[in-house]
């Protein structure tokens, strides 16, 4: 018998990585997915209902209906709203903390490093201050104004970001949101106990709490974190394990709300920050990307090229980075922080702090970040990890794995990058798709789980099937970290891809994959599409593009994917949303939402039949625009 | 004699048989609420395995008519009962040798997690009324008692 | 009808219960050298004083008045003659038979080292009197020797450790358990047993012994010139089918007693079960030919095709161990290992098919592997890791609602 915690652990696409985990003596998520294996079959169709104290009710033959008389179709569509709701919460509290950073940092004339940005959202809002942090007040403060809405006044900037023939769709549809706490209300209000139980006007709220989400929660945090944090650029960058240096006090940082961080990664590298660092026997400090908000790092790396190592993992490969030895401390803020990891930090001597209340780990310090104290507590958190540092180096075994992922990931991919990198506008990437050297755009977006094949499994099998039917592929969430350690971003990709596509990357010097980074920038595909659609003069639905969730873990991406329904894009599941239970729900999903917003779920968990539907939607949509 | 009849189609993976089997044989008292579900003494005595084809197979101890189990007892623990049919196993004489673990050709038996000294076998809830509590809990009706 | 079985062991006793449920009102008749029925794989806890003497019995107190079976214990057969149908007793008595079933097992082998025969405090560990002898011994040795490190040999080391005794254990082979285990499994044992405070000696023969005037080991010299200073020596090197007496006209004896698939004797109504047969030594397949003896006996003609018998399972200082098939893989044999910190996996294919396991640690649900062995079960086809098959990937079920194999 040897030290490994456990032989059976689940696949990950990423081999090395399945090795290294399989070879650890912790244990990981990859080692629960065994014991996990068995489902409850009513709580996979969505159909166990724990509303009241009835319950919980299942449906069956012999009891078609809960104690309440609520039908599948009703408990269906209660579950999914529940979800959607609590997901669209999760996204709408980002971007009210990102845009309340903008306001302070505005207000107390901080740094701003994107102006650019600011002047784009200046110029969206119509909104002009006397100076550039007037100007920045006044957009935090119209998407606070928004937010704040009560459910039943409509949030005004929607009208401003959404592409008009879609706004009319919308508005035609009913399914305008109010203010997006408010809608956030609204929705677990309808869906508890004996309220609601139309699944059709549950449904539409879905479709309500993804537009709030998806304007809201990911475009605007993105465009106000680049505001503050500065923009994307394209770069060539390394990722996976080999980022971790131990010469230096490395500290993961996992969550998705960036500007958090404004403060203490400038400070890191500050001449008395380093000078802690090497009184305690270390080179200095570096942020190690794991989850979103190191996504979002490497997306902005450019900027931070002395505190930032590179992007280690995603969400299931951030017990791998820990257990490497090599991390320090781990500050979090926000989702995608596994309670798996606390075991793993106590067993480490990992320092773990946590500066959103709402990411509080069981075993870590509460640190709420207080923007008006932000420069004590960097210094104080800043001592805190000196301290581990010294605590644990020595006593810690290293398992380092320097091999892992690559050196040469493309990364920086944003709307305004790749636009910049065309030339300043979409002509030739619309020639190519025109041309047909590039079939259609797919967006394998969000998080990954473990269970679609095991890790980053599907989501990788169908990129390659995609690319290799010259279908370009674009990714922002956990997908991009699982994809990128597959090498699927390095520029030698291109081999991979179709004969066409592989010439288009080969002259241009590109991966078939684009990295957009964090799930948040689920958003900046989105402006890309309607961009595109604006270039072209057709509506959305109408683009060769779809989107696929393939691996959608959260209750996020199922507000994020109700944003890609309401703008009429085809959204392909690796794995249905527990809704399977409900005939009604299921065909309004993934059949009737064609005729409402033109978009459409689809539900497929092998890679290559996934791509044979995607595909085949794209020639579609190619044919309807005679192309 | 009475046996469980299982009809793997109708399972739903949900488990509520192995709740059911949890609770009955609990050392404590109470209700399903407060079962400890973390406690290894409260093992399941029967099993939901997912299968190839997505769906689930119920394993259950079959009592069988010509059980390999006590064919492989050394110690006079496992027996058939010639009255009720059932394969019946008395802790108190178990030599720990796991014979029988090897020996039953459908793998349902296993030694225990907290102790490792003695096996995990369904008893047709004997000391809870004799009927057994996995097929009250069913919500499928997939697993039923039939006279074989 | 009057049966006569030779033995309480594991196959007299199963024979005797499956004539009485078959026959209500014959005689039934079991003579046993073993004056208490006993387990013979519990020993060990005999020794540890974990058990007394009636807590080894392995069938009910009452098992002989409840089946109506007489028996006659600690009397031994020395002869046999199946001409008259009769046996002699060691006591001098007469037993006739219509039917007799001979399942008196086997007798510890002593090998022919120095005085190891002769010596008085030399002992196998077979019989509750065995167990008996090394036990009061014991009360008056602090270092005890044992040669062989089979099953029987650490079962003796694990009871007497328990008494605190100083035991040091002899192989002839590089690694403990050598016919069960491959030498990483074994390691697991050995770092625990010496933990415990056992020594090993691998690789080492027991070349001959010292005595002292009273005719007691005291020495055991190896083949490399060392020397064990010893109390006691228990030898657990094997077994000898317990033939003696046996040797009537027409009973062939090579080794052991000679059946057909029926396992009967060429003499017609004289049958054999259990290790005097020679055929396996383990309890379920000893149980097994005894219900199939009884059954020809009582005018059935059932084949004893249960033939398998490369299996063991091991249980030492909580570390249980299942070992089925081949263990030492050939040329072109393909061996599947896994490991981590509680559990030791290794599976060995041959053209295939699964030829061996070994499970060390969990051997939770493990049973379907005797079954893919023994019948040579076709399972590239299963897409699937080896090492997570169970019966769902072979799930059949009986009208009865018995399971069944199902193989594609």
């Amino acid at each position: 018998m040897n030290q490994c915690f456990g032989c059976n652990t689940c696949a990950s696409a990423d081999k090395p990585l399945e090795g290294y985990i399989k070879n650890l003596s912790v244990e990981t998520s990859h080692h629960r997915v065994e014991g996990q294996s068995t489902k409850c079959g009513f709580g996979l169709q969505g159909v166990c209902c724990r509303l009241c104290s009835n319950g919980p009710c299942r449906i069956t033959p012999k009891a078609p209906r809960g104690i309440c008389g609520a039908t599948a179709d009703t408990i269906v569509a209660r579950n999914f709203l529940r979800a959607v709701a609590a997901g669209s919460g999760c996204y709408i509290h980002v971007v009210e903390n990102t845009a309340l950073n903008v306001k302070k940092t505005a207000l107390a004339k901080g740094e701003i490093k994107g102006e650019k940005a600011l002047e784009r959202l200046s110029q969206i809002f119509g909104l002009k201050g006397k100076d550039k942090y007037e100007t920045a007040l006044k957009v935090a403060d119209a998407v606070l104004a928004d937010l704040y809405k009560p459910e039943y006044e409509k949030m005004e900037l929607v009208k401003k970001m959404a592409y008009a023939p879609r706004y009319e769709k919308w508005e035609e549809l009913g399914i305008l949101p109010g203010g997006a706490k408010g809608e956030v209300f609204h929705g677990v209000v309808k869906c508890s106990t004996n309220l609601n139980s139309d699944p059709a006007d549950m449904l539409t709220d879905c479709l309500k709490l993804g537009i709030s989400t998806g304007i809201y929660g990911l475009t605007l945090t993105n465009l106000l974190n680049d505001v503050l944090l500065g923009e994307p650029e394209l770069r060539m960058a390394p990722v996976g394990l080999r980022v971790i240096d131990p010469d230096y006090i490395n500290i993961m940082i996992t969550g998705h709300q960036h500007t958090i961080f404004v403060d203490l990664q400038e400070r890191l590298t500050s001449p008395e920050a380093v000078a802690k660092a090497k009184a305690a026997g270390a080179k200095g400090f570096k942020l190690v990307g794991c989850t979103c908000v190191g996504q979002d790092l490497q997306l902005r790396g450019a900027h931070y090229q002395e505190v930032f190592d590179g992007h280690a993992g995603n969400n299931y490969t951030s017990e791998a980075v820990l257990a490497t030895g090599g991390i320090d401390a781990v500050l979090s803020e926000f989702n995608c922080t596994l309670p798996g990891i606390e075991p793993i930090c106590d067993k480490m001597m990992i320092k773990q702090i946590c500066l959103d209340s709402v990411a509080k780990k069981a075993n870590a310090e509460m640190k709420p970040f207080i923007f008006e104290e932000r420069e004590q507590q960097s210094e104080e958190i800043i001592d805190k990890i000196v301290a581990a540092y010294k605590e644990r180096r020595g006593k810690v075994e290293m398992n380092l794995f320097p091999e892992h992922g690559n050196d040469k990931t493309l990364t920086g991919v944003s709307e305004v990058s790749l636009k910049a990198f065309l030339g300043g506008n979409w002509k030739p990437l619309i020639d190519l798709i025109v041309s047909g050297d590039i079939k259609g755009i797919v967006g394998v977006v969000g998080c990954s789980n473990l269970t679609a094949g095991g890790h980053d499994v599907l989501t990788v099998d169908l990129t390659k099937e995609l690319i290799s039917r010259d279908i370009l592929v674009l990714t922002a969430g956990c997908s991009s970290g699982g994809i990128e350690n597959c090498g699927l971003m390095e520029p030698e990709a291109a081999k991979l891809a179709g004969p066409k596509l592989r010439a288009v990357c080969e002259k241009l010097g590109i991966p078939p994959v684009l990295n957009f980074g964090p799930c948040l920038a689920i958003g900046r595909l989105e402006i890309v599409a309607t961009e595109l659609a604006e270039a072209i003069g057709i509506d959305i639905p109408q683009l060769p593009l779809a989107l696929s969730a393939a691996q959608w873990l959260e209750e996020q991406a199922l507000a994020d994917g109700c944003f890609g329904l309401a703008l009429g894009l085809p959204l392909h599941l690796g794995l249905p949303p527990f809704v399977t239970g409900s005939q009604l729900v299921t065909k309004v999903l993934t059949e009737d939402m064609k005729d409402l917003t033109g978009g459409q779920v689809i539900i497929n968990g092998d890679g290559k039949e996934s791509a044979d539907i995607l595909e085949k939607i794209i020639e579609e949509k190619r044919a309807g625009l005679h192309i | 004699m009475r046996r469980i009849i299982i009809d793997a189609s109708k399972c739903d993976g949900c488990k509520n048989c192995s709740l059911a089997c949890m609770q009955a044989h609990r050392k404590d008292t109470g209700t399903l609420y407060d079962l400890n579900l973390l406690d290894t003494d409260n093992e399941s005595r029967n099993f939901i395995y997912k299968n190839r084809t997505g769906g689930y197979t119920p394993i259950f101890c079959r009592h069988c008519d010509q059980p390999e189990c006590v064919m492989s007892c050394m110690s006079g623990a496992l027996t058939k009962d010639p009255e009720s049919g059932h394969v019946c196993y008395d802790e108190k004489k178990c030599g720990s040798c796991f014979m029988c673990v090897m020996n039953c050709p459908y793998g349902v038996l296993k030694p225990d997690d907290k102790t490792g000294m003695h096996i995990i076998k369904c008893d047709f809830c004997k000391d809870a009324g004799g009927e057994p509590s996995c097929v009250k809990a069913c919500p499928k009706e997939a697993i039923y008692i039939e006279e074989v | 009808m009057k049966y006569v079985i030779l033995g309480a062991g594991a196959a007299g006793i199963t024979a005797a219960r499956t004539l009485r449920k078959g026959r209500k009102e014959d005689s039934i008749l079991i003579i046993s050298t073993d004056d208490r029925v006993h387990s013979r794989c519990m020993l060990h806890k005999y020794l540890s004083h974990e058990r007394d003497e009636k807590e080894l019995n392995f069938v009910p107190e009452d098992f002989f008045c409840e089946n109506n079976i007489e028996w006659m214990p600690g009397c031994t057969a020395v002869k046999l003659d199946t001409s008259s149908k009769e046996l002699v007793l060691d006591n001098g008595q007469q037993i006739s038979y219509d039917k007799l079933l001979i399942a008196t097992g086997a007798e510890s082998f002593i090998p022919p080292v120095g005085k190891l025969r002769e010596a008085s405090n030399v002992f196998g560990l077979r019989h509750l009197r065995d167990a008996r002898a090394i036990d009061k011994k014991a009360e008056v040795s602090s270092k005890i020797a044992i040669i062989g490190s089979g099953l029987v040999g650490l079962d003796a080391a694990c009871g007497l450790m328990e008494q605190g005794k100083q035991v040091t254990v002899i192989e002839m082979a590089d690694q403990i358990l050598p016919i069960q285990l491959d030498e990483k499994g074994a390691k697991e044992y050995q770092k625990r047993f010496e933990n415990a405070g056992c020594r090993f000696y691998l690789g080492r023969k027991a070349q001959d012994t010292l005595c002292d005037e009273k005719g007691e080991v005291t020495r055991l010299l190896l083949d490399n010139g060392e020397e064990i200073p010893c109390d006691m020596v228990i030898v657990a090197a094997g077994v000898r089918p317990g033939t003696v007496g046996m040797d009537g006209e027409g009973i062939r004896i090579d080794r052991g007693i000679q059946v057909d698939k029926y396992l009967q004797t060429d003499v017609l109504g004289v049958y054999a079960a259990g290790d005097v047969t020679g055929l396996s030594g383990i309890w379920p397949n000893a149980m097994k030919q005894g219900e199939t003896a009884a059954l020809n006996m009582m005018g059935s003609e059932v084949a004893y095709t249960d033939t398998f018998a490369v299996k063991n399972t091991i249980n030492f200082f909580g570390l249980a161990s299942l070992c089925v098939g081949v263990i030492k893989p050939e040329e072109k044999d393909v061996v599947i290992a896994r490991e981590d910190a509680r559990n030791y996996k290794r599976i060995l294919l041959r053209d295939g098919k699964v030829a061996g396991v070994l499970l060390q640690g969990d051997i939770s649900h493990a049973g379907i592997w005797q079954y893919l062995i023994k019948n040579q079960i076709p399972i590239a086809s299963i897409e699937k890791d080896i090492f997570e098959l169970n019966f769902s990937d072979f799930y059949g079920i009986q009208e009865n609602g018995e399971f069944v194999w199902k193989v594609s």
